[in-house]
């Protein structure tokens, strides 16, 4: 333990992070792109676009 | 239909946006007397308190915090109020902010040039004015908060997002980094020392630029990109991915500053690693940004603004794949401590920082004041002078770099450094710091441009009236909050909650082990606390901004080895608050410097470095013969660093003055005798003497 945090260096543990942030990024993205409303995004980006009143069709 | 009339607050906008001119002002012409004094040390004017040491601070903080800072809050009042379709929450607390802010930036102007400092950078401001900054803070989130809960619009817009993700983040960092104890008004000591100070620095420090000139400036895009060019942002759903994955991997970053440091070697790998991945989410937002473009490139040719802001976000392009690859260990061991740094630095606070608040500023003045930006010609013009300005910065730093550090580490086929002089690589790159400042003044020369176009706008604006805007009345209970990511714009609440949670995970991982990392040092390696005036000479040390351009910090690396000594340990640092590791090399490491040179050889080079080495771009440091030594105020700082957990006994807390001046006089009458003037045993520069002759000697046992 007292040696552990100080040299620290076994890669596996690191790739096994790597690994697992690359995957819930992947799956982050499947979430994203396939469960949400386009509609709702459509929307959502008009809005800059839609205030002072005015409306951008 | 019914409808709601609002009339938005745009004179606390107004007020942002003319202090972000005069601040910039301020900001630019300090960096460009900063970049001669490099060139050509005599512009210091030898002046102590435009000293380069004092002057770099003063130049950064005027940069992020007084232009970039109030740049911000312009674009995030505006904007937010349009988002939300909602006045904010409360015109005095905008008032408090507003006038709050600007006492912080000039007690900043007044405090940093005298010293008072607490030598970390990005957080050099001492605790009075820390704890201000604090309250500014809480005051503008309460406001920006409050404008959130009164919305009409449910779902709260990406833009705010990212107001959202700077407002709760700046605070943790500000607030952790700023964990201080007084020992007089205008003087404190951190709460960590050596390593642990050196991650929660850099912890902060990167994410100042995550939290404070990226993740707002991002948000000021996601609007006013739009905005200017009538098109809606390319995708809202890779927003969505861009957001938390910058969030989450940003904090991670920040070991990426202390390669090839004593910090053990899984803190350097994870801070690299996260380094790499920001790269993606990163250019997810260029991306975002330069195809919201798509359709409408053709007024890249005719309108300045769209130029501003499509250079703003190809510089971020840059900078955010050049950071990354200086964060490869491999890399990183040529870059770090050289220009190449300070050219990525400028690429990205010049170009996407400055080149993104000018196209916004060219953007809201005409519409705040009511009237046309007075030349299209003239904003055009100060494009050119800007991009090429920031290209020749970038150009002549980043040769600069490149060829100090390979000549840092040429090393002959007998195991010999080819340049073992280290001025021998000042002397090379000094030509380039004369095109760094013509960078300089070219940039500027394009804002001053901007500055008369600006001025001839708002004398031409009509009589001042607030215009109520009529909309649709809101109707949240007849809006589908939806599922997902949909239902969590719709929830600021939960939405901040778990933006503080996704910064939490990484700081908690990096930071907390190593609090504790001082019990795993044997007994045996242990240093030696510095005597009381060696602590009084750390604090002239402190005070000149000496780690602005000398580090304490030898790499393991071969060529520094053979030019420094042996690398630095954790250990020989373990008491240094703040520590100094530094990160940039103007000049040499300091970290084994101690009994390198005699006493009357740092007297005469603090003199005047001329003196012994004729090529020196040092400034001179003459005062430091005439100012006493504050030999009283030891006792305090003594007893603040014994309750910080250094082994002082309780015989030096009570005598540190006295062991000081007896110290003081030891060296002075060996100077006397090798022919310096008589009687400085009470002035600073013996103080600073004995200081800088224990660097590198503390340590027991092996590391000797």
């Amino acid at each position: 333990m007292k040696e552990g945090l100080k040299y620290f260096t076994d890669t596996h543990f690191t790739l096994l992070g790597l690994l697992i942030f690359f995957i819930w990024f992947v799956l982050m993205c499947f979430w994203v792109y396939r469960l949400q409303s386009p509609q709702f995004h459509e929307q959502m980006s008009l809005l800059p676009l839609n205030d002072e009143g005015g409306r951008h069709e | 239909m019914n409808q709601d009339e609002i009339r938005y607050n745009d004179d606390i906008v107004k007020k942002f946006v003319l202090v972000t001119l005069l601040w910039g002002a301020v900001a630019f012409l300090a960096g460009l007397l900063a970049a001669l004094q490099l060139a050509y040390w005599p512009f210091n004017f030898n002046l102590e308190w435009l000293t380069f040491g004092r002057l770099r601070p003063l130049h950064t903080n005027a940069a992020i915090f007084a232009f970039a800072g109030n740049a911000i809050f312009a674009g995030i009042y505006h904007s937010t109020q349009r988002l939300t379709k909602a006045r904010m929450f409360s015109d005095h607390l905008g008032k408090i902010h507003f006038w709050g802010w600007q006492l912080i930036i000039v007690s900043a102007a007044i405090t940093l040039p005298l010293g008072y400092s607490q030598a970390k950078e990005y957080a050099e401001l001492e605790w009075p004015i820390d704890i201000a900054i604090a309250l500014v803070w809480v005051i503008f989130a309460v406001n920006f908060f409050g404008t959130l809960a009164k919305r009409r619009e449910k779902h709260m817009y990406v833009a705010i997002w990212f107001y959202i993700a700077t407002i709760v983040t700046v605070a943790v960092l500000h607030i952790v980094n700023s964990i201080e104890i007084p020992v007089s008004y205008f003087k404190s000591f951190p709460v960590y020392a050596g390593i642990q100070d050196a991650l929660v620095q850099w912890w902060y420090g990167h994410n100042a630029v995550a939290f404070f000139l990226t993740t707002p400036f991002l948000g000021l895009m996601y609007y006013y990109l739009p905005k200017a060019v009538n098109r809606p942002i390319y995708s809202y759903r890779l927003s969505i991915i861009h957001f938390w994955a910058l969030v989450f991997i940003y904090i991670w970053a920040g070991p990426h500053h202390l390669l090839y440091t004593s910090l053990p070697e899984w803190a350097q790998t994870l801070g690299m690693i996260f380094s790499l991945m920001l790269w993606a989410p990163s250019w997810g937002g260029m991306i975002n940004g330069l195809l919201t473009l798509r359709g409408a490139w053709h007024l890249l040719r005719t309108d300045p603004i769209v130029k501003f802001f499509v250079a703003a976000i190809t510089f971020y392009g840059m900078a955010t794949f050049e950071g990354p690859l200086l964060s490869i260990k491999a890399v990183s061991s040529l870059g770090h401590y050289t220009d190449w740094i300070i050219g990525h630095v400028h690429g990205g606070a010049l170009g996407w920082n400055g080149f993104l608040t000018f196209g916004m500023l060219y953007y809201l003045v005409p519409r705040l004041w009511n009237t046309k930006l007075y030349s299209i010609k003239l904003a055009t013009w100060h494009f050119w002078a800007g991009l090429l300005g920031i290209l020749l910065y970038y150009i002549s730093m980043l040769a600069s770099g490149i060829t100090q550090g390979l000549m840092w580490k040429a090393i002959d086929p007998s195991g010999r450094l080819v340049y073992p002089d280290f001025m021998e690589t000042v002397i090379r790159i000094v030509p380039l710091y004369w095109v760094r400042a013509l960078g300089g003044l070219l940039f500027i020369a394009g804002f001053a441009i901007m500055l008369y176009n600006m001025y001839k706008t708002l004398q031409s604006a009509p009589e001042q009236k607030s215009e109520s805007v009529f909309i649709p009345a809101a109707k949240f209970d007849k809006v589908d909050p939806g599922k997902g990511h949909r239902f969590l714009e719709g929830v600021p609440g939960i939405f901040t909650v778990l933006t503080v949670v996704a910064i939490l995970v990484g700081s908690i991982i990096e930071i907390y082990p190593t609090l504790s990392i001082q019990k795993y040092i044997p007994v045996t390696s242990m240093t030696e606390p510095y005597t009381p005036l060696e602590l009084a000479g750390r604090g002239i040390y402190v005070r000149e901004g000496c780690y602005v351009c000398h580090s304490q910090q030898i790499r393991p690396l071969a060529e520094e080895v053979l030019r420094y000594g042996p690398p630095s340990k954790m250990e020989e640092s373990m008491y240094d608050r703040p520590f100094q590791w530094g990160s940039k090399r103007t000049g040499p490491d300091l970290a084994r410097v101690g009994k390198k040179y005699p006493d009357l050889w740092h007297l005469r080079h603090m003199v005047d470095p001329r003196s012994v080495t004729p090529k020196s771009i040092m400034p001179s440091y003459p005062w430091l013969m005439g100012k006493s030594t504050d030999f009283l105020s030891l006792r305090k700082e003594l007893a603040v660093m014994k309750y910080l957990g250094v082994p002082y006994t309780e015989e030096q807390i009570a005598n540190g003055d006295m062991m000081a001046e007896k110290e003081a006089l030891i060296i002075a009458q060996a100077l006397e005798k090798e022919g310096a003037p008589p009687g400085l045993e009470r002035k600073e520069i013996i103080a600073l003497i004995a200081y800088l002759q224990a660097l590198g000697q503390k340590s027991k046992g092996e590391n000797k």
